[in-house]
């Protein structure tokens, strides 16, 4: 059975032409009423996430990938439609935020372990083994406040490769670190592909999707214009990029 | 949101390990970043409520001379104070001080607006030991059956403080400044609750209007129970109880009701 089953799912967004986020604005406004404009993210969206493959999701900025993957890992709710998870997800979501500055990186990847669903003999065993991945050993103790976004990056990095129990969702694979932190997280990829673990993946890069994927959806004003191999979903992202280019 | 969405939300399958590994970490981490890990750091959020007992004894026993328990009075009704300030206030931005841990992953997020209160319950816990001592040392030391109760009101006033945390938690990400209109009801509650002066001094029609400011009961209920030695009536404790119990499900109440969108509102 899928892990992952996404059936007819939509999302919409109210945004408001002028924001009102205090008591406050809401009372001197009472008499103005708000406008809004419908942001439609998702729009009746199903697709499988089969066992053990791994999925990629293309499609240009807007297009919904982001809000998409939040549905699945249960950040965010739909409007309508349903997701049915039968499998544990392990995200990497928002890369490079989510840690607290004043603790050190030993806390704090207590606590995004413990957010991410290890127990805190898991952490604890695998903690050398974690900092070693980052390459950040020599920083264990120094607070996040100090690190560079790259640092952090590579920590969620290191920290959610660890985490994975049965699927794993990538926004933006191997985006960060140099050529030499990206090599370890390709064969970490590797290694958990060949486990059989389930991958999502989201990607600008034609050459991840195409390397890593066995199959692949293109995501446009949210909905799922085409699934095809990898290749074909890459070469149609590459060509609405170009077409948008051109102004066609 | 639908039904068919509500049915369809992610079955969460986070081990009972993982889960307690969450609270302690949360609690661990809070208590670290607050007080720098140091046991020197949390004495300073102890002398905060110290100091004002100090200051308001020395200034307010002359006025109320006649009253030789006032000095016991003062330092429950602070103290109890202390926890109920500290512990709305830190509930209320939890959420949002902790909100990219809700954008990360599935998380129980009530989680963490409960944890989030923990450094107000271990002072609450700390101070429990003071007033017990201090009572002690001025020869009124509690019967096991007034100790018993003080506990239950401590209770009730963290179920208070939970259901309070709650609701306001997920308010908060929607209207920013309600942490400055808390900040004004707690300063006005400080003299709504007789804490610096007894309750006997208002007209006894007013009485039924304070003990529907929350802290109330539970201060006036503490002190009958550790100082006067007598125990509050019957219908007195179904009061707390109810109040204490109308605060928890409210504030469950407004937090299930809002609490799915909140990661929309970080």
């Amino acid at each position: 059975m899928a892990p992952i089953t996404v059936d007819a799912v939509s999302k919409a967004f109210r945004i408001p032409t002028v924001r009102r986020d205090t008591i406050r604005e809401h009372v001197f406004g009472v008499l103005r009423p708000q406008q809004f404009h419908r942001l439609q993210a998702l729009d009746s969206v199903s697709f499988e996430l089969r066992a053990g493959e791994t999925l990629g999701i293309m499609g240009r900025n807007g297009s919904g990938k982001s809000t998409l993957l939040k549905i699945l890992c249960g950040v965010y709710p739909p409007d309508r439609g349903r997701v049915e998870r039968r499998a544990a997800v392990t995200p990497i979501l928002d890369l490079g935020v989510g840690w607290n500055p004043e603790l050190d990186a030993v806390d704090n990847v207590c606590l995004i372990g413990s957010v991410m669903g290890l127990s805190l003999a898991e952490i604890r065993r695998s903690m050398d083994e974690m900092l070693a991945f980052a390459e950040l050993q020599e920083f264990a103790n120094l607070k996040l406040a100090h690190y560079s976004s790259g640092m952090s990056s590579r920590l969620a990095y290191a920290v959610a490769f660890q985490a994975v129990r049965e699927v794993l969702v990538l926004d933006e694979i191997f985006a960060v670190g140099d050529a030499g932190f990206r090599q370890r997280c390709e064969e970490r990829y590797r290694q958990l592909h060949a486990k059989g673990h389930t991958v999502l993946l989201v990607s600008h890069d034609p050459r991840a999707v195409t390397s890593f994927c066995d199959r692949a959806l293109l995501l446009d004003h949210g909905r799922v214009v085409a699934e095809d191999t990898p290749r074909q979903i890459a070469e149609r992202y590459v060509s609405s990029l170009t077409s948008q280019a051109a102004g066609v | 949101m639908t039904a068919a969405s509500l049915a369809a939300s992610p079955v969460e399958r986070r081990p009972a390990s993982a889960r307690a590994g969450l609270v302690w970490t949360l609690v661990r981490t809070d208590f670290k970043a607050r007080y720098h890990g140091t046991i020197g750091g949390f004495v300073w959020a102890l002398l905060k409520p110290m100091s004002m007992f100090i200051v308001l004894m020395a200034v307010f026993s002359f006025l109320f001379a006649s009253k030789p328990a006032y000095k016991l009075n003062l330092i429950i009704g602070l103290f109890l104070w202390d926890f109920f300030a500290e512990g709305t206030k830190t509930g209320l931005t939890s959420l949002h001080a902790r909100g990219y841990l809700l954008t990360k992953a599935q998380v129980p997020s009530w989680i963490l607006v409960v944890t989030a209160i923990s450094n107000a319950l271990i002072t609450l816990a700390v101070f429990w030991v003071v007033i017990v001592v201090f009572l002690a040392t001025f020869g009124h030391v509690p019967s096991p059956a007034a100790i018993i109760a003080f506990t239950a009101y401590c209770l009730a006033m963290i179920a208070i403080v939970i259901g309070f945390s709650l609701a306001s938690s997920v308010l908060f990400l929607r209207y920013r400044d309600l942490n400055q209109v808390w900040d004004v009801v707690v300063q006005a509650g400080f003299f709504i609750a007789p804490i610096i002066y007894p309750l006997d001094i208002l007209p006894e029609r007013f009485h039924f209007y304070l003990y529907i400011w929350p802290p109330t009961p539970v201060i006036e209920f503490s002190r009958a129970a550790l100082v006067a030695g007598t125990m509050p009536t019957l219908r007195g404790h179904l009061y707390l109880a109810g109040d204490a119990a109308f605060c928890l499900l409210v504030g469950i109440a407004v937090y299930r009701w809002l609490s799915p969108r909140a990661a929309e509102y970080i």
